[in-house]
């Protein structure tokens, strides 16, 4: 067979004795030689591409590798207290709580399905709505665990730590829910937390958040956020494929860190005092559809009581089930404005803003404390009919009587020098935005613009100028309202037109009265302690008291009238506060309200705004009851109620009396 | 000039090796391993130990409990791969030679015996089993394959220019590698594709039939994963199609584009230097899937980084240099044409498994030799590298 496959061995240039090879045609040394030359460029390929790969951006792929590998646990920390003035009443506080998370990367397709739908009924959700917090809640990275069910009750706990194996990408968390023991109580103060969504995500990322983190969404717990913000930990574990850890110790970790407690000026008694009044004068009204109260302390500012009715209960929002999900459905499409804060909110103020529109007449020497101006039933001016409340007859008196019987014919009068001041240079071809006395002075007092306190969502109120009253009505389309009239100055003065004041403006102005002219910048929040009680941050009476520079001889004489009201004997409220301070009580001075809502049918609003004691006022009290009717009857009580709980004044709430027979407002 | 008694004088040669066997078996012996081609097999010999400790790295938390269960697996393999390859250069091929049609009944019979009695791993129903090893036809065939058509090449050298030739060897090529396409098993199938163009190369097949071919070729790809899955009718598997395109959009939103971009991850993340057995997370953690078989690259990218990486391609080129010289140094047409196979085998198996784990290849499963893990894909190359030693020992026996 050899002999067969022998060729001619070719006159190559081997010499004897050596062996030649067969010759090689060069059609095929050729194509040899071609395909040597394609393995070269292959070679030389394969180096570049490793070259580039792993030298020129082998830093990139690094990173993608420890990525990989290195996952970040996040480490719950508590958030901090919301305690009372006191330090002893928890207001607000963290519960170890159990979160059923979900890995979005090992959770994928049918099994994705599948698990939700037995999940679905034992969370008491469906798997839409599963389905929907795994794609939407996927905040941060892929590899962070999304919440699908926060704090779940001992039994769901058992259940699914029983059959964790049937649950691969679920996983139980230790966390932290969010607990208001108070229940209503503080509720429209405190607000409440909540997951990060999705759009706030960015903003908070860049405050260092990480991630699945409960912060305030309402009240102060959104306000003083970056102090109870409890900071997490994290441990740094290294994962296989399966984000299994591959060794106990973590590569790194830092322990999470509670936030700081946020101790509140709310002095708790006065609060709960406050909000039984608020409540019970509510329910027995009849008509009233709502209140609100603010209890301040006239020196500082410091709020000692703030409270709106009807309340809701915070923890409906922090801690989800069936329950509280239906709760919220009721708060926020029940009707009765249940979330509202009413103490923040605008209402026009009626005689209360009497003591403002005295002060600032006096002031601006329009009138005189002596002057004598006849009070009768009825008052025609420009045209117009003004009647007293009643249509009582006050016949000659001075401003503190006025006061004492709150004369609506007396201060129209003192409306119509307001119109006067503006009209005198207006009519003389001044600007008609000038000669403003008496919008100047009501703000001066804080009207139309917030008091600066430390919690969001505050009403700035409104006052009315020839301005604003032109665009409002403009906006309105009717152009027959947008003239400045006489009418807007005069029933300015009683409180009444397009005024609105809020609880908390009324009782920061009655402060600067109580306290020898200082407008104070009211504040809920008093100070922030670390873990181990030391003050790092003191919130209250940071903006210091800016006196408005009020003659005392003028602030005397309204106090003296503010002193009538509730002592003297035509005092509107004085069936109230007269039997305190005969049985060695405070002496409360204040004023009552009964402002037109301007919604017809509907009753007036009640108000009282008092402060007490008359020599040292130590707490200013404002209220409003809403639709509650006449000022003495429904606002009095509450307020009579709510200074007997303060310390500093503090008396038995059953000296307070009940109001005389309804003559005056 | 030819001087008839040198080739007498190696005929007796020849003859007294197999005459006295018992007489000269030093001296045949020498004559063996001095007619060997020894870088060729240092080169074969670095990559397999290559294998066995980067399957190692790669596999040591695979099975839990059993950190050296595929180490092990490979070392007893390399007992069968060393017999074939011994086996193989001891062997004269030209032995084969007269029988093509007898190789290609047995090579579809043992293709068709799979479809009867084969079990499916990774998706593929290309093994058979035998005791605790599964054994993969289509390996050993990718050798047969290449003696068939070098045989029948020989038969028409006269007639390698006209069509019939070409089309008769491409029919022949074809019928294998359609059975292996329906297992499925595409890469491999290909693999029989890539052999079928290195025999007719170096036979001499003309130029235009390979423009031909080209054209054909291109037209095939675009019906298959273009027209036709358009118009309803599924040629290529989803997955083959979603790993061909995977490298096409640098890796991602799929299974394959996870693994291209772990393979990527793994190699770039190597440095310069590597990461080291211990450090080499990637692999180690499982992050890399099919890290011991199809993407036991990256894993060297990853521990030993560009030098070691650069390394084996440099290695790979060695062996194809040596595997080229020893077809330009064939003492028969048939010999030449056995080595232009096991070249264009090794060649394209070797580009496209590394292409692919650089992310300059589709994803088509195919090993890398030497180095993957695998028992029958070893031997077969073992048995590869044998032929050519074989070849080699008699390039100058005529």
């Amino acid at each position: 067979m050899s002999s067969r496959l022998v060729s001619p061995a070719g006159g190559s240039p081997g010499g004897p004795g050596r062996r030649r090879q067969r010759p090689l045609n060069p059609r095929t040394a050729f194509r040899i030689a071609v395909i040597g030359g394609i393995t070269l460029a292959a070679v030389g390929i394969l180096v570049v591409r490793l070259w580039f790969m792993q030298v020129v951006d082998a830093q990139s792929y690094a990173l993608a590798a420890v990525s990989n590998s290195v996952r970040t646990v996040v480490v719950p920390a508590p958030r901090g207290l919301i305690t009372d003035r006191s330090g002893k009443v928890v207001m607000a506080n963290d519960l170890p709580s159990v979160n059923v998370v979900a890995f979005p990367l090992e959770l994928t397709g049918a099994q994705r399905t599948s698990e939700l739908q037995m999940l679905a009924p034992l969370l008491h959700t469906g798997v839409g709505h599963l389905q929907a917090a795994l794609n939407t809640g996927q905040v941060a990275s892929p590899y962070e665990p999304v919440v699908l069910a926060e704090n779940i009750s001992a039994y769901q706990r058992a259940v699914i730590s029983e059959r964790i194996r049937q649950f691969p990408g679920v996983a139980l968390q230790n966390a932290y829910v969010r607990n208001y023991p108070l229940g209503y109580t503080g509720a429209h103060i405190l607000g409440y937390t909540g997951l990060i969504n999705k759009q706030e995500y960015k903003s908070y990322l860049a405050k260092g958040y990480v991630g699945n983190e409960e912060v305030g969404q309402a009240g102060l717990e959104y306000q003083y956020e970056q102090y109870l913000r409890g900071v997490p930990g994290q441990t740094n574990v290294e994962v296989d494929a399966m984000g299994n850890p591959v060794s106990s110790a973590p590569l790194s970790s830092t322990p999470p860190v509670q936030g700081d407690t946020l101790q509140l000026s709310i002095d708790m008694p006065t609060q709960l005092a406050l909000e039984n009044q608020l409540r019970q004068r509510v329910q027995s009204s009849g008509t009233a559809t709502g209140a609100a109260g603010v209890a301040i302390d006239p020196n500082t500012g410091q709020i000692v009581a703030m409270a709106s009715y009807p309340s809701y209960k915070p923890t409906a929002f922090v801690q989800p089930n069936p329950t509280n999900e239906k709760l919220i459905t009721q708060y926020e499409t029940g009707g009765g404005h249940v979330l509202l804060n009413r103490a923040i909110s605008s209402y026009p103020p009626g005689s209360t803003f009497k003591a403002v529109t005295a002060i600032s007449a006096l002031q601006l020497g329009i009138l005189s404390p002596t002057e004598l101006i006849d009070g009768p039933p009825e008052i025609t001016l420009f045209n117009t009919v003004f009647p007293n409340f009643q249509k009582e007859n006050n016949g000659l008196i001075t401003l503190p009587t006025a006061i004492e019987v709150s004369s609506d014919t007396y201060f129209y009068q003192v409306g119509d020098r307001f119109w006067h001041l503006h009209d005198n240079v207006a009519s003389q071809g001044g600007n008609p935005n000038s000669g403003l006395q008496q919008q100047d002075w009501a703000q001066r007092f804080g009207f139309g613009a917030t008091t600066g306190l430390d919690l969001p969502g505050e009403d700035p109120g409104r006052v009315p100028t020839p301005a604003w009253k032109s665009s409002w009505f403009g906006a309105l389309g009717e152009p027959s309202m947008e003239t400045w009239l006489p009418g807007d100055n005069i029933n300015m003065a009683v409180g009444q037109g397009n005024l609105l004041v809020t609880p908390l403006q009324l009782a920061v102005a009655y402060a600067a009265i109580a306290n020898g002219g200082s407008m104070v910048t009211p504040t809920l929040g008093k100070d922030v302690t670390n873990q181990s009680g030391q003050v790092v941050r003191q919130l209250s009476s940071v903006t210091p008291p800016r006196a408005m520079g009020l003659n005392p001889a003028i602030l005397s004489v309204v106090r003296q009238g503010l002193k009538l009201v509730a002592q003297g004997g035509q005092g509107t409220a004085s069936g109230v506060f007269s039997p305190v301070a005969a049985s060695g009580g405070p002496v409360v001075a204040g004023k009552t309200g009964t402002a037109q809502s301007g919604q017809n049918g509907q009753a007036d609003h009640s108000w009282f705004v008092g402060f007490a004691p008359f020599d040292n006022p130590q707490i200013v009290v404002a209220v409003i009851i809403e639709h509650g009717g006449v000022g003495a009857t429904a606002a009095a009580p509450a307020v009579c109620g709510t200074i007997a709980a303060y310390g500093p004044t503090k008396f038995n709430p059953h000296l307070c009396g009940t109001p005389a027979k309804v003559k005056s407002n | 000039m030819r001087n008839p008694g040198e080739g007498e004088v190696e005929l007796t040669t020849l003859t007294s090796m197999r005459v006295s066997r018992r007489g000269a078996t030093t001296a045949s012996l020498r004559t063996f391993l001095t007619g060997m081609d020894w870088i060729l097999i240092v080169v074969a010999g670095m990559l397999l130990v290559l294998g066995v400790v980067m399957i190692k790295t790669s596999t040591s938390h695979a099975i839990a409990g059993n950190p050296g269960y595929f180490e092990t697996r490979q070392i007893i393999f390399l007992l069968p791969a060393l017999v074939a390859c011994v086996g193989f250069a001891i062997f004269d091929v030209r032995r084969l030679q007269p029988y093509p049609r007898v190789l290609l009944g047995g090579l579809l019979g043992a293709l068709l015996v799979v479809f009867a009695i084969g079990v499916t791993v990774r998706g593929a129903n290309a093994w058979i089993s035998v005791g605790p090893f599964q054994l993969q036809p289509s390996e050993f065939g990718k050798i047969a394959l290449v003696v068939i058509l070098a045989s029948l090449a020989v038969e028409r050298i006269e007639d390698i220019d006209r069509w019939r030739t070409t089309l008769m060897l491409t029919a022949v090529a074809a019928g294998p590698a359609l059975l292996i396409f329906l297992e499925p098993d595409l890469g491999m199938a290909l693999i029989y594709i890539a052999i079928l163009g290195g025999v007719l190369f170096v036979a001499g097949t003309p130029w235009k039939h390979f423009a031909a071919s080209g054209i054909v070729i291109a037209t095939s790809v675009v019906m298959a994963f273009g027209v036709l899955p358009s118009a309803g009718i599924h040629v290529v598997k989803g997955y083959q199609l979603q790993r061909m395109t995977a490298f096409l959009n640098g890796g991602s939103g799929n299974t394959a584009g996870y693994q291209l971009a772990q393979s990527k991850t793994a190699i770039g993340s190597g440095g310069a230097l590597g990461k080291g057995v211990g450090g080499a997370t990637q692999t180690v953690y499982n992050f890399l899937p099919e890290d011991h078989t199809d993407f036991i690259f990256a894993v060297v990218g990853e521990v030993f980084g560009f030098v070691g990486a650069a390394t084996v391609v440099v290695l790979f080129g060695i062996l194809m240099w040596r595997a080229l010289r020893i077809t330009a140094q064939a003492a028969t047409q048939f010999e030449q044409i056995v080595a232009a196979g096991i070249c264009a085998m090794f060649g394209f198996e070797v580009v496209v498994n590394i292409g692919m784990n650089v992310g300059l290849m589709p994803i088509t499963g195919i090993p890398l030799p030497f180095v993957s893990y695998g028992g029958s894909h070893i031997v077969a190359d073992m048995a590869a590298v044998g032929v050519l030693l074989s070849i080699h020992r008699r390039r100058l026996a005529i």
